[in-house]
């Protein structure tokens, strides 16, 4: 049993570091003390990643079961502090400032959801302990928890962050599918997702519709909003099947390739270490996600169940919207590879994931 | 059940996201490689030398001076305004006319674009001063075109000037691009490939605005190869001299070898123009009526007036109709046809000799007519006086003689004796060039061989004159040539004779007038001649376009001689 959160911590640790080269690559030629010392402090998050790793792997999952409500309602209260407070930062208001460092509330929020859900449709009858979401109406099953959903989600599109936003609406979906409520009623909540697409649409930024405008076609505007998406995909073309080695990308290094340390770290990777070291990356990932799902699956308590399928969803839609936008294949929206992008929040929140999931492959024996 | 379909579907998202990582990094792997380099590496070219252009004592008559030219890469679009503004403050230019420039001059963003071209010393140092306020701008010294003469020889050595659209379709072959700077004309022209540098370059790593960060490699320029020309400056200034301000051109040649001595066409040009690129000296150069980028002497085609004579009487005298003794009575006007043709004077009794002399119309009305259109036209014709000389010019005119055939076929007439008549005197639909005018009496001076004119000397050193001196018999008696040598040299001693203006000269001349008809204005003045008259060292033609009379020419001639005598070059060429 202890073997499986091994694995867990290895193949994380192993995306870590190719993430920590791939941000020394892309920033060591930088001028500036502050972009040289970007992977200092990328390691400094991931060691503290790792304690909290252990912190979570040790800490029994039922007993975040006990906090939830107060967890939801922290993270209402941090999101809407950034929605007064919140300094500008890239042209959007997503960082709450503490002592030393910028906190994301919305990356947590990610997290939270998952576990608000995970214990919302595993709630059990008093009377016989049989799991209530099976007979759920559609008040219980569909309305009362997209509400819930919705207070946090707005918020976080109000920051502007539509990527998380929508992240969070996508995870409510998912979990929906994977709890015991009917399959109708997930079925419905696609349908109202389908139906709220104009209505997103008028309500957007004209950033955002540009960004969603230029994912259909970046020769739109090549120097404008299409630039990170052309340069994105030459990065990553230009790698070819090998790579062009370690501290050789020229994308990244020469600055054509924007945020080629957070959200497009994926290009920089693939551009310096080729197909070869893609497959590999994604190899990586695969197997995490397949960790959670078999830990889900060797899991008979509802909650921890549900917890490690939507931990799996979270990280699992993050990697694979990520890696679809930097191909060109989604549009831009601010979502970071999970463990490989540089920034403390989405390490130090993944990690916790990851954590947890540990912990209920160890405890679930118990229940 | 939803479990083990989530776990398919992250399994399809997966392989899904592979594949598209296959697609764009291997299958279309070289397009976004190639689109890479692009980005992120300049070319900026390191101009060669031009070879440079010498007479035949090694002056240099075209070289290279050292020119500094300020060269921007492109950046963001915003950025590049902001180093312009700065820049037109350090350079005193107009905000507005860098913007301009820059804009015309734009191809892409990896190219540098050349903002300004030779550009003072003083601001050269002053940019390069400011180099890191103004970012991505150069100094790049280049060569340009030096004229130490000068329009000296300007129709022989031609211009340079960016190459043109017609230019680069026949060129783009070898190796030209568009922008590179090209021959016009002349031997510039010509010997373009000879003479052209090839471009080194620079290759450079820029980041995203376009800043440098490191040489990637470097070639070295290597500059064109030098020409050798058979000009002598000395002489072709002394031509230059005396022709400014007339309309016409002056050849002279070495009537053994075919070696040009000097080729002056007038009115000229500066070829500074197209260094300077000064658009409305090109435009006035270009509009202007005199066309003084005409090269005269090689495109111009002229009637040849009393000159045809010496063709004329060497057919005449090689198929034996005529001979020295043959004579006819010139009472000033003859009937011929229906037609009366006239002569300048009233000449008496004229032999062959003595009608050379005085150029007297009658006799050679009649000898043309006995001797008959044909064979005068075959005569012509060895005399080198059919199609272009083969001079390694551009542009050059083919001279035409006509014949009954052509007559016949061209124009549906038949051919009368009145046009053997003027065809005997040069007139009609007869035209030459200078140079071939001036090849034919080579054949006189130097007793029977018809030579071909070239100019190069010597490419890079080696001496090429045997790969370009074609000689040729002109199959003509012995005899012939010297009894029509005789008619010259007495055009010249003869108290009436035409060319009497060079009698007193310090070296022996012959020659022959010509004073050429041509519809719309005055008659064209020609003087054809060698010297010194036994061991011709120089053949020369001079042409005077409305000078009226073939006398303008001879004193033209005269004024020459003179003056190549005063500097003692008037025997001993080449050497």
């Amino acid at each position: 049993m202890r073997n499986v959160s091994l694995k867990i911590f290895i193949i994380a640790l192993l995306i870590c570091i190719l993430g920590v080269l791939s941000i020394y690559s892309s920033t060591y030629r930088k001028e500036g003390e502050l972009w040289q010392n970007t992977y200092q402090r990328q390691i400094l998050w991931i060691v503290i990643g790792i304690v909290i790793f252990q912190l979570f792997s040790n800490l029994n999952y039922r007993r975040i079961w006990d906090i939830t409500n107060v967890l939801y309602w922290v993270m209402v209260v941090l999101l809407f502090m950034v929605f007064i407070l919140g300094i500008v930062r890239l042209g959007a208001q997503r960082w709450l400032r503490f002592a030393w460092f910028n906190f994301q509330p919305s990356e947590a929020a990610k997290l939270i959801m998952v576990i608000f859900l995970a214990r919302y449709f595993s709630a059990k009858s008093v009377d016989d302990i049989a799991l209530k979401a099976g007979s759920f109406g559609l008040f219980r099953a569909l309305i009362l928890p997209f509400i819930f959903v919705a207070i946090p989600v707005l918020f976080i599109v109000e920051q502007p962050d539509l990527g998380s936003g929508a992240m969070v609406f996508l995870i409510f979906l998912g979990m929906l599918f994977l709890s015991k409520i009917r399959i109708k009623y997930a079925f419905m909540l696609l349908l109202i997702l389908g139906m709220a697409v104009p209505v997103v649409w008028n309500h957007m930024r004209d950033y955002q519709k540009e960004r969603i405008m230029v994912f259909l076609n970046p020769n739109v505007d090549p120097l404008g909003a299409g630039y990170t998406i052309i340069q994105a995909k030459i990065a990553i073309g230009s790698g070819g099947f090998l790579g062009k080695g370690w501290l050789s990308g020229t994308q990244s290094q020469l600055r054509f390739l924007p945020e080629s340390h957070t959200d497009f770290v994926f290009s920089t990777f693939t551009e310096e270490w080729g197909f070869a070291g893609g497959l590999i990356l994604i190899f990586l990932y695969y197997l995490l996600i397949r960790q959670a799902i078999v830990i889900a699956e060797k899991t008979s308590d509802h909650f921890g169940r549900l917890l490690s399928l939507g931990i799996a969803l979270m990280l699992g839609m993050q990697i694979a919207v990520n890696i679809a936008m930097n191909l060109g294949l989604a549009p831009v929206v601010g979502i970071p590879l999970p463990l490989m992008s540089y920034g403390g929040s989405s390490v130090i929140v993944t990690f916790a994931a990851l954590g947890m999931l540990a912990n209920i492959n160890k405890t679930r024996a118990v229940f | 059940m939803r479990i083990k379909v989530f776990h398919f579907l992250s399994i399809a998202v997966f392989i899904f996201l592979a594949l598209s990582l296959l697609n764009t990094q291997v299958i279309q792997g070289d397009k976004y490689r190639d689109l890479s380099d692009k980005n992120c590496i300049r070319l900026i070219p390191q101009a060669g030398s031009r070879g440079n252009i010498l007479d035949r004592r090694g002056n240099i008559l075209v070289g290279n001076k050292i020119s500094y030219d300020l060269v921007i890469l492109p950046q963001d679009p915003g950025e590049s305004e902001v180093t312009l503004l700065a820049l037109s403050k350090v350079i005193d230019v107009s905000f507005a006319e860098l913007k301009k420039r820059f804009r015309s001059g734009y191809i892409g963003p990896t190219a540098p674009v050349t903002l300004l071209k030779n550009i003072d010393i003083k601001k050269a140092v002053l940019v390069e001063e400011m180099k890191f306020d103004l970012d991505g701008v150069m100094v790049q010294p280049s060569t340009l075109r030096a004229y130490p003469y000068s329009r000296l020889a300007s129709h022989v050595i031609g211009y340079i000037n960016e190459i043109d659209r017609w230019r680069l379709t026949k060129l783009a072959d070898y190796g030209y691009k568009t922008r590179d700077m090209v021959g016009f004309g002349g031997i510039e022209e010509k010997y373009d490939y000879y003479l052209r540098q090839e471009d080194g370059g620079l290759s450079v790593e820029v980041d995203h605005r376009g800043r440098f960060m490191r040489v990637l490699g470097f070639r070295p320029g290597s500059s064109g190869k030098d020409l050798q020309l058979t000009l002598d400056i000395r002489i072709q200034k002394i031509v230059e001299d005396n022709l400014a301000g007339k309309k016409g051109c002056v050849v002279i040649m070495a009537p053994d070898s075919g070696q040009i001595f000097a080729l002056a066409s007038s009115p000229d040009f500066d070829p500074n123009v197209f260094i300077r690129k000064s658009n409305s000296l090109i435009e006035d150069l270009v509009s202007d009526p005199g066309a003084p980028l005409v090269n005269r002497a090689i495109s111009g085609l002229y009637p040849a007036g009393s000159t045809f004579k010496l063709a004329v009487a060497a057919a005449g005298l090689d198929t034996a109709r005529i001979n020295r003794n043959t004579s006819f009575k010139c009472a000033g006007n003859i009937e011929i046809g229906q037609r009366q043709f006239n002569c300048m004077h009233v000449h008496g009794q004229q032999n062959v000799v003595q009608a050379l002399a005085h150029s007297c119309n009658i006799f050679f009305y009649r000898a043309g007519i006995l001797t008959g259109p044909q064979q005068i036209h075959d005569y012509a014709v060895r005399l080198g006086l059919a199609g272009p000389t083969g001079i390694e010019l551009p542009y050059e005119s083919g001279s035409f003689i006509p014949d009954p055939f052509w007559k016949k076929i061209y124009r549906f007439q038949n051919w009368y004796n009145g046009d053997t008549a003027n065809l005997s005197i040069g007139q009609g639909e007869l035209l030459v060039t200078p140079l071939s005018l001036c090849r034919m009496t080579a054949v006189f001076a130097n007793k029977g061989k018809l030579v071909t004119p070239y100019l190069v000397k010597a490419i890079d050193g080696q001496d090429v004159s045997s790969a370009h001196s074609k000689i040729s018999s002109a199959h003509l008696k012995e005899n012939t040539i010297s009894v029509i040598r005789q008619g010259l040299r007495e055009a010249v001693t003869d108290p009436s004779g035409t060319a009497g203006a060079l009698a007193n000269l310090p070296v022996e001349v012959a020659g022959k007038t010509g004073t050429a008809q041509a519809p719309g204005g005055a008659a064209h003045g020609w003087f054809i001649g060698f010297w010194p008259f036994k061991q011709p060292e120089y053949v020369i033609c001079v042409f005077l376009e409305r000078a009226g009379a073939g006398t303008a020419s001879v004193s033209l001639c005269a004024d020459i001689i003179r003056s190549m005598a005063m500097d003692g070059l008037v025997e001993g060429a080449g050497k």
